[in-house]
């Protein structure tokens, strides 16, 4: 794991932070937070019941659901991206069905996942993962092959790996998608 | 003492619940008063003050078992008038009748020691029954109320105090200190949490009250003394000096503008904002729109003083000041001489509703705020720069170039063309608890400021959504009708929330302000620059609210507001009887509490002087003239005024008015030759209960 303070210094300048969403971006982050998703984005009070139950907040993670949404609210970007809390998210699902004002921080963190993308700011591991999305149809590639010959199975699982209809289906949605456009994997 | 008349007492001690049976064995006091003399019953229920508690007491008497009756139970305090009752409903005179407080005085606070709880429970109903042999039957009193009611101050919540009086066919005198009615309300821009304007919602209130046939409208007046009691306030109020002749001006305002530069002053409709004339109109909206001259500020143009000759130009004419020549009915003239001191009115109403209202703490107290920048402002400035009766007209622009602002409008109004050049702010910053929940200022909050600090970022977020708009909070206090959703409609229109109080702020060499913050929420120091600083400075008691409670004889909290009576029960009613208060004197509070509260205090008001006369308690001191040796000490003693020294043949001697005398008893207890009685505690009577007591306590030892 990354240091998850890295990028942020010690004392938060709020001038700055909305000077710089002002001048170098075309949309405030909130409103691309919304955009991406988390529609309900600007209800969040804060009231912190969505961090209580956070598998992240609780292994200690530094931009957990509360705290992501608290810095998209004064404009905080550039700070975060080299934070890993959004790609360790588990998808539990536990805060949005907390959550007092219907924010969906869930989806706050998915849309953040997507704003991270955009800016290249993903870990390799992820990039490994869609590469493999891409060529086999499972982020999380399987290893071991030689012990499914040895037990009589066949090399490839009974999965969209081994069906070469539903591959190419998978590839060409894959190609219609934001990932080609961004050019993060070959997609020949 | 006839047999007809030898006391037969009924003792009833009541359980409480387990409140008394928790800690006093009931049973065996009951059989302990049984043998006490005089007694001819005893007996014990579980609740003495409900419904067949009551008719208990009531069979006894009505069977003629009893004639004198003995609760043992709680408080007189509440309960004392429920029983008086009972005996009446039955037939006795209620003064046939005592009561021991075993609960508040034996079982709660003995609690954990039981036998000894019961012990003292024996002794407080022996007393009771020593006392009740020798009570004597006494008649209630009533006084003639008059109706008349004084309202004191003319705010919002003056205001709806006085009209629903009013309405209801009360005669009301509305005394306001200022020239004009209105309040703070008048300063404010629009009212949260609807976003009415305020000036709409109120000036038609102002008119329909001073135009009221039942309302005699008395301002830039105050209270100079206040006598008498309730049903009889003998009320003394200084008009103040106008300078202006009220009943010729018609409130154009030529005068406003001829005023020189050297005789203005801070503006207090626009909290200081702008500079006004030594004569001037409190606003433009004022009720009634008179002019006042502030003799302070005054420079005397034309080197004459009202009442003194004028100087003459070379061709003899007379020399006039400027107002003095521009007002076209006269009202300004300075040839007739004016009290300084105005004028002293006597007033005689039955009861006075005190709606005085609050002020808003000074930022100058605020060191750490950098209070010399002009573009630091508490949040009623605020409302005055918003507002379209404010200084810019409501035109948005740094408080530092109001200035600016005010000589391009000068240059407009000539004719001439000029362009502003005042700097538009880009970054508003709130600061919340400024003077409240402050250990070194006021500890209470003042309840309206998260609100106000969120009506105001939401009126202008809406207006300029551009502007960048952050609230500091310690935390958000909503708690209202529809408050919560008002704050919800401000985050989601993007005004930033800092969580946590700012700390300090800097002026920067060109009128912008470091903000310096902590934010819980990002667990990070924050900061930024900001082009405008609202201070939610304290509400705080006028300056002069302790003075007038004194005058009233009403009583002030450790904040300095005034005191209820009691907090939940009796929120508008005072400690003297006849005087309610209501809004922001009473303590910190909205416009719908304020008004909510003043239409209580009319209403209590109304209840209280509606049937004409009140029952009075014959519980009071009488003056045996034969034993009075005139030496006044309960004279100086009285604390209501209730004692005089007549002449009665040809000696000094006591008098006491009945209607004055409230029972306390100081009196009787310093009497050098015993003359004075306390009806229904005479020496007799306590006398008993004391030996009664101490006999108790011989006989142990």
């Amino acid at each position: 794991m990354e240091l998850a303070e890295e990028g942020v210094p010690p004392v938060i300048n709020l001038t700055e932070v909305a000077e710089r969403e002002k001048e170098e971006f075309e949309e405030k982050v909130s409103k691309l937070i919304i955009e991406f998703g988390a529609e309900n984005l600007m209800a969040c009070m804060q009231c912190g019941a969505c961090a209580s139950i956070c598998p992240l907040a609780r292994t200690g993670f530094e931009w957990y659901n509360k705290k992501l949404i608290k810095a998209i609210l004064v404009g905080m970007r550039e700070e975060l991206l080299d934070d890993m809390t959004p790609w360790a998210c588990v998808a539990c699902n536990r805060c949005t069905e907390i959550c007092p004002r219907n924010v969906t921080p869930f989806e706050v963190m998915l849309a953040m996942r997507r704003l991270m993308v955009e800016d290249f700011a993903l870990p390799t591991l992820t990039i490994e993962g869609l590469r493999s999305l891409y060529e086999h149809g499972h982020a999380v590639y399987m290893t071991g092959r030689e012990a499914r010959k040895k037990v009589g199975l066949p090399e490839k699982p009974p999965t969209t790996d081994s069906d070469e209809k539903a591959l190419q289906e998978l590839k060409t949605i894959l190609k219609n998608t934001k990932l080609a456009e961004l050019g993060l994997i070959p997609m020949g | 003492m006839t047999a007809e008349n030898k006391p037969r007492i009924g003792v009833y001690i009541c359980h409480c619940g387990e409140n008394i049976a928790g800690a006093v064995n009931v049973e065996e006091v009951r059989k302990f008063a049984e043998k006490l003399p005089d007694v001819v019953v005893a007996r014990d229920y579980l609740f003495m003050c409900s419904d067949p508690g009551q008719e208990i007491i009531k069979e006894d008497i009505r069977k003629g078992l009893v004639n004198r009756v003995v609760v043992a139970a709680c408080t007189p305090r509440t309960h004392e008038p429920i029983f008086r009752k009972a005996c009446e409903d039955a037939g006795l005179n209620k003064y046939y009748f005592e009561m021991a407080n075993i609960r508040d005085q034996c079982s709660w606070a003995h609690w954990h020691e039981k036998e000894k709880a019961t012990e003292k429970a024996k002794l407080l109903v022996a007393a009771a029954v020593a006392k009740a042999r020798l009570l004597e039957p006494l008649e209630d009193r009533y006084i003639e109320l008059n109706k008349d009611v004084m309202v004191l101050g003319g705010g919002i919540a003056g205001i709806f105090a006085a009209l629903d009086l009013a309405n209801a066919g009360f005669k009301v005198y509305l005394v306001e200190k200022l020239p004009s009615i209105g309040g703070n309300m008048a300063k404010l821009d629009k009212t949260f949490p609807t976003n009415d304007c305020s000036a709409c919602i109120l000036t038609p209130l102002m008119v329909e009250v001073a135009n009221h046939p039942n309302v005699e409208l008395i301002t830039y007046a105050e209270v100079e003394s206040v006598d008498g009691t309730v049903g009889n306030f003998k009320v003394k109020v200084r008009k103040k000096q106008t300078y202006v002749d009220w009943n010729k001006c018609t409130g154009c305002g030529a005068c406003l503008n001829v005023c020189p530069p050297k005789a203005r002053v801070p503006d207090e409709y626009n909290e200081g904002l702008n500079m006004r004339g030594a004569i001037y109109i409190a606003f433009p909206q004022a009720v009634p729109k008179k002019a006042v001259i502030d003799p302070d500020a005054c420079i005397r143009c034309s080197g004459r003083w009202f009442g003194e000759e004028p100087r003459k130009t070379k061709d003899g004419k007379p020399i006039l000041a400027p107002c003095e020549k521009v007002c076209p009915t006269g009202a300004c003239s300075r040839d007739e001489p004016r009290d300084p001191n105005g004028e002293l009115i006597e007033l005689n109403v039955g009861s006075i509703v005190v709606a005085t209202g609050y002020r808003v703490m000074d930022k100058k107290h605020f060191k750490e705020y950098a209070p010399d920048s002009p573009n630091v402002i508490t949040a009623l400035q605020m409302e005055r720069l918003i507002s379209a009766t404010g200084p810019t007209e409501g035109k948005l622009i740094v408080p530092s170039d109001i200035p600016k602002y005010l000589e391009w409008k000068k240059k407009i109004e000539k004719g001439k063309e000029a362009e502003l050049e005042a700097r538009k702010p880009h970054v508003i910053t709130f600061v919340s608890c400024v003077g409240s929940r402050d250990e070194r200022y006021h500890t209470y909050c003042s309840k309206v400021c998260c609100m106000y600090m969120l009506k105001q970022a939401m009126l202008l977020k809406e207006k300029y959504p551009d502007l960048e708009i952050y609230i500091s909070f310690i935390d958000v206090r909503t708690p209202g009708k529809d408050f919560d959703e008002y704050y919800m409609r401000c985050r989601k229109l993007g005004i930033k929330i800092i969580k946590g109080k700012i700390g300090g702020v800097q002026r920067l060499p060109d009128e912008r302000l470091l903000v310096k913050g902590y934010d819980a929420e990002l667990g990070k120091p924050v900061e930024l620059i900001s082009d405008i600083v609202v201070l939610a400075t304290a509400m705080e008691p006028n300056m002069d609210l302790k003075e007038l409670a004194r005058k009233l004889g009403i009583s002030v909290g450790a904040e300095g507001f005034l005191k209820e009576r009691h907090t939940k029960l009796y929120p508008v009613d005072t400690m003297t009887e006849g005087i309610f208060i209501c809004g922001c004197a009473q303590g910190p509070k909205d416009i719908p509490d304020s008004v909510a509260q003043a239409k209580a205090a009319a209403a209590s008001a109304m209840s209280l002087l509606a049937p004409g006369k009140m029952k009075v308690e014959p519980l009071i001191s009488e003056v045996d003239q034969e034993k009075c040796i005139g030496c006044g000490i309960c004279e100086n003693l009285c604390p209501y005024g209730a004692i005089t020294l007549v002449e009665v043949n040809g000696a000094r001697k006591s008098k006491i008015n009945e209607t004055l005398c409230k029972g306390c008893g100081v009196c009787a207890a310093a009497c050098p030759s015993k003359a004075i009685t306390l009806h229904g505690f005479t020496y007799e009577q306590v006398l008993a209960q004391i030996r009664t007591i101490a006999a108790k306590k011989v006989v142990e030892v």
